[in-house]
């Protein structure tokens, strides 16, 4: 327990890093936000008042063309503010008798049925088909092509029929089928374990026609139908309200407030949003029964409008796609150049023009990467599934990298950063406030009970209750039960069993005898006790309510054993006490008690609570209490990774700006010690204007405020303020902020679970929703489900996100290697004009077979530095294929492995008598059929079949060696930077993958038929000593490599050096 | 409760972030870009250390991979393949080699033969080549490990003495003759490829390399497609010979057209100097100046427009034939116009 020695003074005692430390890091990494696109100029102030409409001028396109879409759809209704007469005759209805089952058709007919039209979703086929057509298999079916093409070319016009370019093709028709399969299939079952969560819409709902009153299926519901709904229920549609009783309404949902709606009979606002007479569709009745007049049915209603705006938006590609994208671009330039190249050398060296496009088709064939796309698809798939163990649920792929480079998140509060559940945050008693408890695992005692204040304190709260707990509940953790009561008698009711065990059975000892129930003219609720079985048998009165209320009643005030009378100086303490909590968006409760004297009521008194006679008494006033939806007891530390990780966190939420604020700070999103500049102007005693902006870096923006802002302000105030709460937002704004988030460069992960926050959902870069709490619409539209509402799932999600890129960056480097030394073969063959070196299906083999394992077991590296302590990778410089890459496959491992290839297949040939000066030269001869005595170094004559012989089994000495380089490539990708010593070979996956694949190209060369199936032959064992040497080389070479990018990161090789 | 500020406090209008010059950065630029005097996006210096590292780099792998190279040599020989015979790839069982034969360069995969009698250029260029390869074998460069082996002085190649082939006994199948070309019996040169250490297992002989007649019959006997032709000429020659063993050491020659119109339109075909090659050419231990023996077939009286699949092949019990491979058999088309 935490306690304060001064009257008020907000105890948070989270961990804070400090904006300090952050800032230095910044610094470190040179400038903060310099790769942000600067489009329009902050240095030209703009002038202060701002109060200009035509502002909305300055917005952009896409923004204005949003907002007309909004406004299209604008809810210009006025059924909350006529007359309940106009309303009848506009809806054909009687607001006592009913409708008419003519009616009914009628207006079903005209108005519409009452369900949500689901959004159209591609079909099942049309999604596999977009997987496999999609991306990297872009570049796959136009090799496949180009293999066919040259098959069929060779065909045509020549007799050396090869059926290599055949095999190619249908082998890479296959791969994309199989990788878009797989993707298919894996976000298939994400959508699968989506539909198990779908929620109840209200199924039956009581509805009043014709005079009788009838239960009838949500879905037969028609504008005009005359609806009861009763605490519990689901609201049906849109509903005007015509009368109710304490009804209460849960909105969280819709708008984002985290706390109930009492709704009224009256129209209390033009804006349908604020007005207290309606009910929107699917909101949850919490209290009370009301009778009211469906207004608007399924797609029309706000809940239906705000699910199709979500709909209508496109995010765009995701910043892995972009990757793929530019990495599909590059790929496809140089495949040509290439290609290019060496059509032009093949003319120039003599070669005819139909040999030439072979070698044109073959190298922009060899060019292309056949096991990326494989490759690629399960790491993310096999990264999806791990962050499914840690309650993330990926929907689309695609969104486990974009989570990786998120640079700001937008965060809704209620339900996510908070609990979405009342609780007690503070209590004031003994003239000092104490810190409870939020979180969501507290199950103990946290005060003293021996403490008088808080005794005295506790039994108020206990007794001046109306909520209990659902019977049968025992076995329940409390903060799970079941309570019959509002949310903030709830919150106390919960409390106080902590605190005392078991509150009913202390009930019993002290007899209710007569109550005041609450009520919004008193705002207070009195009950009286009977104290018979206790030594002083003095009725007693509790009071608890709105705290000026309960004071104004007292005039003493418990401190400690002491009762104060109440001065001036107490009135201070408490009025500042007060205040205090309801700065920190706290609902705040006074308690009072009072020994009601025998002599005015004796024993067997009748108190009556219709005409209370002892209000008038001076009763003790024993504390305040005060409850907040709290945040979740992981968010801090949440929000403290996020920031040191870099990212911006950002609270868009539709609750207000007291609460937000409150939120944010208890969560840290702002951060201890930045200050708002109310706040310090506040402290200050001065007026806003007189503060330096420039200092400030915390704001909290209402929706009301954010109207008036224009794009380029908007713009101004995210880039200029650090921390920012933005509250009472609506969707669109909501929306806005993300939009203006991204054209300043960010890639913006959007959380929420309301149906007002999946139009942000959408239009980020990945959209999060909550699993448990999020409504249909928000996991509709979300790319990432956090299965267990907890925030800080998202901090795995990122952590996750951005080993991905590391790895995939591994992987592009592990795998385009020996693609590129394939390649490489293929030139020397033609330049040299040697003997084949690496047959086109042995090329298949290795990056379709034996690298696939240990390429997919990449996925199971784990992080080579603390990722979770650098900055979001920037989109624009940090991309997924640099020129160092590049270089780096291109220029060195490439090269190495085609060496170690060479180094097996002329070592092979040596010893077969064919030294390799001889090769040199004799491609045509050694391919031809008719020679059938060619001589070797030693004067042995070779008979085409021989040659064959010799050929297979040196193409098999290459391609082993390649899969033996690759193996220390696969090593060496372990880490970027790294050492190999440090790192160790922990990665099992890894291991079993090398095992594997070595079981794998033994196979394909020893076992027979097999092996003469795919074009390899046996080797003598020692050929598969030839490329260890390189093997070794490699790992040594990329350990000197890494320790030059460690110890001169700034020099222009070290840099180039760094993939 | 909270105080609502006025809106437009909430702006801070001063910059936090200094604003950096936007660069446009054209593909022009991307070329040269003279404000930094990069050319792809690298200075100068820059491309110049990144070359100095690939120089390093390329010389380390190529410094790398020629040791491993001159390691790996230390364990072959110069006088002999690494592996030889049944442990070579080349195994032991020779082709067939034939000439003339079309140039691969131009024409890779070409076995055909094809001239116009009629057209002396046409003509040339096989009978030159034939010219060449007979001048070569009558001039050669190295004769002291050459000697003149026959049956009868029962001299054999050894190991560092080969035997000199011997071209007059080719009848007209000579330069002087132009090989038959011109007049249309062109004359084939059919050898059998040198394999190191390879010694035939000719037909009747036993182990000792003594005559059995029982063995030659069943040797004959297991030999599919064996001609007719060769078959007499076999048996018959035992007969006449006096020392059947010396006459049986050789490697049998046969070639006929490949299917049934082939071989009439081929016509007689005539061996120079008779269908097989002496045994004492063998082996070959890459002895100096080794001459690979071979004999000449020439076709008497081939139809002329006619393409003809010929097919050659060597016989001895260790020789043997496959179609499909083409083991222990060449083939090659003949055409004359």
């Amino acid at each position: 327990m935490e306690r304060s020695g001064l009257p008020f003074v907000t105890g948070i005692v989270h961990e804070h890093i400090t904006m300090d430390s952050f800032e230095d890091e910044e610094q470190g990494q040179g400038g903060s936000d310099e790769w942000l696109d600067v489009d329009d100029d902050p240095s030209k102030p703009f002038l202060r008042p701002v109060r200009i409409y035509g502002s909305r001028l300055a917005r952009d396109k896409d923004v204005i063309a949003f907002e007309e879409r909004a406004e299209e759809r604008e809810w210009d209704i006025d059924d909350h503010k006529i007359e309940v007469l106009e309303l009848q005759s506009r809806y054909d209805t009687d607001l006592h008798w009913g409708l008419s089952e003519k009616q009914v058709l009628k207006n079903r007919k005209h108005y519409g049925e009452n369900f949500l039209q689901p959004p159209p979703k591609p079909s099942a086929f049309l999604k596999f088909f977009r997987a496999v057509i999609g991306g990297l298999n872009a570049l796959l079916w136009g090799s496949a092509f180009l293999s066919f093409l040259s098959y069929g070319a060779q065909y045509i016009y020549t007799d050396r029929i090869s059926n290599d370019n055949l095999v190619l093709g249908c082998a890479l028709i296959v791969v994309v089928h199989i990788s878009g399969a797989f993707s298919f299939y894996q976000e298939f079952k994400s959508s699968r374990i989506m539909e198990s969560f779908k929620t109840m819409v209200p199924r039956s709902c009581v509805v009043f026609r014709e005079g009788s009153r009838a239960e009838i299926d949500v879905k037969e519901l028609v504008v005009g139908d005359l609806v009861e709904i009763n605490y519990g229920d689901l609201v049906p549609a849109d509903i005007r309200i015509l009368e109710c009783q304490n009804f209460t309404v849960d909105n969280s949902a819709l708008t984002g407030e985290a706390e109930p709606q009492k709704r009224l009979s009256v129209c209390t606002d033009d804006n349908p949003m604020e007005t207290k007479n309606l009910a929107f569709f699917s909101t949850n009745a919490v209290q009370g029964t009301a009778k009211g007049v469906v207004i608007r049915v399924g797609n029309k209603t706000l809940m239906g409008r705000l699910a199709k705006l979500a709909c209508g938006l496109d995010s765009g590609p995701s910043p892995i796609a972009v990757e793929m994208n530019k990495f599909i671009m590059i790929m496809t330039i140089r495949s040509l150049v290439f290609g290019g190249v060496f059509f032009g050398l093949a003319l120039a060296i003599g070669f005819s023009l139909i040999d030439s496009i072979f070698f044109l088709i073959g190298i922009v064939v060899a060019n292309v990467p056949e096991g990326l796309a494989v490759t690629f698809t399960t790491i993310l798939s096999v990264t999806a599934k791990r962050m499914a163990k840690n309650h993330c649920l990926v929907k689309h792929l695609h969104a486990v990298e974009a989570l990786g480079s998120t640079s700001c998140i937008c965060s809704d509060k209620t339900g996510t950063l908070t609990q979405n559940v009342m609780s007690v945050a503070h209590l004031f008693f003994n003239s000092a406030v104490a810190l409870a408890d939020t979180s969501e695992f507290v199950t103990g005692q946290q005060f003293d009970m021996q403490d008088p204040g808080f005794a005295a304190l506790a039994n108020v709260a206990a007794l001046c209750s109306r909520a209990n707990f659902r019977p049968g509940q025992e076995d329940i953790p409390v903060l799970k039960r079941t309570v019959e009561g509002d949310a903030s008698e709830t919150a106390i009711l919960k409390f106080m069993e902590l605190q005392m065990g078991n509150v009913s059975r202390y009930r019993v000892n002290f007899p209710k005898l007569c109550e005041i129930p609450f009520n919004s003219t008193n705002k207070y609720q009195v009950s009286i006790h009977d104290m018979s079985k206790t030594s002083d048998p003095r009725h007693l009165l509790v009071i608890k309510g709105a705290p000026e209320r309960v004071i104004n009643l007292c005039t003493t005030i418990l401190n400690g054993n002491e009762e104060l009378l109440i001065d001036a100086r107490q009135k201070e303490i408490f009025n500042s006490t007060y205040v205090g909590l309801a700065k920190l968006g706290e609902r705040v409760l006074g308690f009072a008690d009072c020994r009601l004297p025998l002599d005015r009521f004796p024993l067997g008194y009748k108190f009556s609570s219709e005409d209370p006679d002892y209000l008038d008494i001076g009763f003790r006033f024993v504390g305040l209490i005060s409850m907040i939806d709290p945040p979740r007891a992981s968010v801090p530390d949440a929000v403290s990774k996020c920031r040191s990780a870099g990212i911006r966190l950002v609270m868009v939420t539709g609750d207000h700006p007291v609460t937000a604020k409150a939120i944010a700070r208890a969560v840290n999103i702002l951060s201890e010690g930045n200050e708002t500049i109310e706040e310090r102007a506040e402290r200050l005693g001065c007026t806003v204007e007189e503060i330096n902006p420039t200092t400030i870096k915390a704001a909290v923006v209402s929706g009301a405020e954010l109207k008036l802002l224009s794009a380029s302000q908007l713009r101004n105030l995210l880039r200029n303020h650090t921390e920012i709460v933005f509250a009472r937002t609506s969707p669109e704004q909501k929306y806005i902020i993300v939009d203006a988030f991204q054209k300043l460069g960010y890639i913006v992960a959007a959380t929420g679970d309301g149906v007002n926050d999946s139009p942000a959902l959408k239009k980020a870069d990945v959209g999060v929703s909550m699993g448990i709490a999020g409504t249909e619409v928000s996991k509709e539209t979300a790319d990432i489900i956090l299965m267990d509402d907890n925030f800080s799932s998202i901090v795995t999600g990122i952590e996750e996100g951005r080993l991905i890129f590391d790895n995939l960056k591994k992987l592009i480097a592990y795998n385009m290697a020996d693609n590129i030394a394939e390649m490489y073969s293929v030139w020397l063959f033609m330049v040299l004009r040697i003997p084949l070196p690496m047959g086109t299906i042995a090329m298949l083999l290795t990056v379709l077979g034996t690298d696939v394992l240990p390429a997919i077991s990449i996925a199971y590296e784990k992080a080579e530095a603390d990722i979770m302590k650098l900055r979001p990778r920037n989109p624009k410089k940090q991309t997924l294929v640099t020129p160092q890459l590049l270089s780096y496959t291109y220029g060195q491992t490439a090269v190495l492995e085609c060496t170690a290839g060479f180094f097996a297949y002329f070592l092979t040939y040596a010893q077969s008598g064919w030294l390799p000066g001889d090769l040199i030269g004799i491609e045509k001869k050694w391919h031809s059929r008719s020679v059938n005595d060619l001589v070797d170094s030693y004067g042995q004559e070779w008979s085409y079949e021989a040659r064959s012989q010799l050929g297979l089994t040196s193409q098999t000495a290459f391609f082993v060696a390649i899969v033996l380089t690759q193996f220390a490539n696969v090593i060496c990708c372990k880490t970027r930077r790294v050492s190999l010593f440090q790192k160790g070979m922990r990665n099992k996956k890894m291991n079993a993958a090398l095992i594997f694949a070595l079981a794998l190209v033994g196979a394909l060369v020893y076992v027979p038929n097999l092996n003469a199936s795919v074009n390899l032959t046996v080797l003598r064992p020692e050929v598969w000593l030839a490329p260890l040497p390189f093997a070794f080389f490699l790992i040594i070479y990329d350990e000197i490599r890494k320790f030059i990018v460690r110890n001169f990161p700034k020099t222009v090789v070290g840099n180039h050096l760094d993939t | 409760m909270g105080t609502e500020a006025e809106p437009q406090s909430k702006v801070n209008n001063n910059p936090i972030y200094p604003k950096k010059p936007i660069e446009e950065n054209t593909w022009g630029d991307f070329i040269w870009n003279s404000r930094t005097g990069q050319v792809f996006g690298r200075t100068g210096t820059s491309w110049a250390k990144i070359f100095i590292f690939y120089v390093v780099f390329y010389a380390g792998l190529a410094a790398f991979a020629g040791l491993c190279y001159y390691l790996f040599s230390l364990t072959l020989r110069l006088d002999q393949p690494k592996w030889i015979l049944g442990d070579s790839i080349i195994g032991t069982n020779p082709g067939v080699g034939f000439r003339p034969m079309p140039d691969q360069e131009e024409n890779s995969g070409s076995s055909l033969i094809w001239y116009r009698r009629e057209n002396e250029a046409d003509a040339a260029v096989w009978y030159n080549q034939l010219a060449n390869y007979t001048d070569a074998i009558e001039n050669p460069e190295e004769v002291d490990s050459l000697q003149t082996c026959s049956y009868d002085n029962g001299l054999r190649a050894t190991e560092i003495k080969s035997c000199f082939v011997d071209t007059k006994q080719f009848g007209t199948c000579n330069k002087n003759n132009a090989f038959g070309y011109r007049s249309g019996e062109p004359c084939f040169l059919i050898k059998l490829n040198r394999i190191f250490g390879w010694e035939p297992e000719p037909f009747g002989l036993n182990k000792r390399g003594q005559y059995d007649p029982d063995l030659l019959l069943e040797d004959l006997d297991r030999q599919k497609n064996l001609p007719d032709s060769l078959r007499k000429y076999i048996t018959d020659g035992v007969k006449s010979n006096i020392d059947p063993s010396k006459f049986l050491d050789t490697i049998w020659i046969s070639c006929t057209g490949e299917n049934v119109n082939d071989k009439e339109t081929l016509g007689p075909v005539n061996y120079w100097p008779r269908p097989g090659i002496p045994g004492y050419f063998f082996p070959y231990y890459k002895q100096l100046g080794y001459q690979s023996p071979f004999i000449f077939v020439q076709f008497l009286k081939p139809l002329t427009s006619v393409l003809i699949n010929i097919e050659c092949r060597a016989w001895a019990k260790n020789i043997i034939y496959d179609k499909i491979d083409r083991l222990g058999s060449v083939h090659f088309e003949l055409m004359i116009d």
